[in-house]
């Protein structure tokens, strides 16, 4: 025996003599209908392509002409990627949207595909714009588009507040915050060194050098853990 | 208010503990606080509950069938417990059903458990479903079986793309295969060992009145059968399905049965049992992915075998195949006639065999061999089928 065992696709052949042979008593239940519709024939590679022979048989890449199309739009409108979507499909059965109407469609999201999408119209179909012509078109739709989602929001956004609504404090507001805590504390320390600095200037004049020195330094090392201590807090 | 935040605060001490005279001091002042601030309207979330209580009051009062529900001055502790839940559950309820005229109506769009309530039948195949369903999306190229070739449509973003049509025309005799075997009276095993394949194989196998494996195979299930299978519990039933008496003394004699086809939905992991079949001459079908070598089985369905839309797609298609099968045979018995060969191997049961089966019947004795617990499984017969 070979590499491949052929015995699955041989059922049909195998079954039939050992029914001819007297091995089994009767046919399987299976048998007419696997006459009727055999196995394939396995193991066969269609020749895709001509021309190198290690690349016979070799599948070809798929290739759209949206590709580069895509390509373009999402170069120059790489955020576009980074909204959500909805890839899961309901039946699969999409057909029924009119891209000669514009780059919205009453039952899909209007989304960067969509622009392809029109921007195909416009340049292959019956428009037969010029590609950039077509683009600037179908873009500038889109355009609109985002631009009277932001007024919505806005609007809704208003409205809400309006009713009461409270959104919490913002990404600047929070900003602010942390920043004004960073700046009181460094404050709060600036003064401890100001006043530790004016008393050992002080020190440095006072009667008793002995005795101030040790007091000197003592001084010193305590009000600097305290500064550390306020630093860390902070 | 204060008083109600401390009860939240305490509230895990307080639950863990009884319900103390303490606490309910606490909770009676905040109920007739919360009345007060309701009526003036100080505060709008307590005005806002209230109204809700109001109404779950009332519909508890238009609904007498519904869980007991508090007046304001039933026990306080109730209505903190039990009472409220229950009732804005009511309530909820009700505004869903009152509801329910209004808005848009999305449809048709995916519902998971269809595919496991309602599985697709043969007619129901198209290339938008099993696009739809992931069943074109192979592995990366480097993976390949060149084996696979033919199925393959192209190269897309590093992976392969099986050819849609392909795979619907695969699928569509593989379904011919499987109704033409439950027709014929035949004994379809339905595989599926992957996490989450259980429940579309053991519905395929309830369809098409077969067996299904949602665990390991035990090797040797076919090729060893009489170890491994041969304590298993066997009945004989006639042509209606019906089980017949007085058989057991002859089917402890029997050898165990085997599948007539095998479908698989994993090949991968099951090459032990598929090379039982080939062993035995079982016809097999199997999905076989990009990855997966097609010689393995009999009736390759060149799909997707990681997506569970796709696995859920090709075994409720095959399932429905069965049950269509199965309802022509039954359907020509009924009218007085077999879809199959009857064999001739079982005797008629003597009088002293019925006796015998009753006796162990009525003394709930074992019978002649002790039956072990296996999944249910079906096979063809002496104009009666054996089912084990």
């Amino acid at each position: 025996m070979g590499r491949i065992d052929h015995r699955p696709l041989s059922v049909l052949p195998t079954a039939h003599s050992l029914f001819t042979s007297g091995r089994a008593k009767s046919l399987p239940p299976w048998f007419a209908i696997a006459s009727a519709f055999p196995p394939s024939q396995a193991l066969v590679r269609p020749q895709k392509r001509s021309g190198k022979k290690s690349k016979m048989f070799m599948p070809l890449p798929i290739a759209y002409r949206e590709d580069k199309m895509r390509e373009e739009f999402f170069g120059d409108h790489p955020w576009e990627l980074a909204r959500p979507r909805v890839v899961l499909e309901g039946d699969g059965r999409n057909e029924g949207w009119d891209w000669s109407t514009g780059v919205v469609q009453a039952g899909r999201p209007t989304d960067g595909e969509s622009v392809i999408q029109r921007w195909l119209y416009l340049h292959r179909g019956p428009p037969k714009l010029p590609k950039y012509q077509a683009y600037d078109i179908a873009r500038k739709e889109f355009y609109r588009v985002r631009h009277d989602e932001d007024i919505e929001r806005r609007v809704a956004h208003e409205e809400a507040l309006h009713t009461g609504a409270y959104f919490g404090l913002g990404p600047l507001e929070v900003g602010e915050i942390l920043e004004d805590t960073a700046y009181t504390g460094w404050k709060y320390w600036a003064e401890q060194q100001i006043a530790r600095l004016d008393r050992a200037v002080q020190n440095s004049y006072s009667a008793v050098p002995d005795e101030v020195e040790g007091e000197g330094v003592e001084g010193e090392g305590s009000v600097a853990e305290e500064g550390e201590g306020k630093e860390k807090a902070m | 208010m204060i008083s109600r935040r401390l009860i939240l605060r305490q509230g895990r001490r307080a639950l863990s503990q009884p319900f103390n005279t303490q606490y309910r001091a606490y909770t009676r002042v905040q109920t007739s606080t919360r009345d007060n601030a309701g009526l003036e309207g100080e505060n709008e979330v307590d005005a806002v509950k209230q109204f809700f209580e109001r109404q779950s009051a009332a519909l508890a009062a238009s609904q007498p069938s519904a869980s007991p529900t508090q007046s304001n001055e039933v026990d306080v502790k109730d209505a903190e417990d039990t009472g409220d839940t229950a009732n804005y559950y009511h309530l909820a309820r009700h505004q869903k059903k009152s509801n329910t005229q209004f808005g848009s109506a999305q449809d048709p769009f995916y519902k998971p458990r269809e595919l496991i309530t309602n599985p697709p039948k043969p007619e129901d195949i198209t290339l938008e479903l099993l696009l739809a369903s992931q069943s074109h999306l192979g592995h990366k190229t480097s993976l390949w079986n060149p084996a696979n070739s033919r199925y393959i449509f192209g190269i897309r973003d590093g992976i392969h793309i099986i050819s849609l049509e392909v795979t619907a025309a695969f699928l569509r005799r593989a379904a011919k295969l499987v109704s033409a075997v439950t027709e014929a009276g035949g004994l379809v095993l339905f595989v599926g060992t992957r996490a989450g394949q259980d429940r579309c194989v053991v519905k395929a196998a309830e369809l098409s009145g077969g067996c299904h494996l949602f665990e390991r195979w035990t090797p040797g299930g076919i090729t060893n059968g009489t170890h491994i299978l041969g304590q298993c519990k066997t009945k004989v039933v006639d042509e209606h399905e019906q089980e017949l008496p007085g058989y057991q003394n002859q089917l402890s004699q029997r050898a165990a049965l085997k599948p007539d086809l095998v479908v698989c939905l994993n090949p991968l992991e099951n090459y032990v049992l598929l090379h039982e079949c080939a062993l035995d001459n079982i016809p097999t079908i199997g999905i076989i992915d990009t990855d997966a070598n097609p010689a393995w089985v009999t009736y390759p369905i060149p799909a997707n075998d990681d997506s569970l839309r796709c696995v859920q797609v090709i075994g409720g298609v095959l399932g429905r195949a069965g049950e269509a099968g199965k309802q022509r045979r039954l359907a020509a018995a009924k009218e007085g006639y077999l879809t199959y060969q009857p064999k001739q191997q079982l005797k008629k049961p003597t009088f002293a065999d019925l006796a015998q089966e009753k006796l162990h019947v009525e003394a709930d004795l074992p019978p002649a061999l002790p039956p072990a617990p296996t999944p249910a499984s079906h096979a063809s017969s002496d104009g009666e089928h054996l089912v084990q």
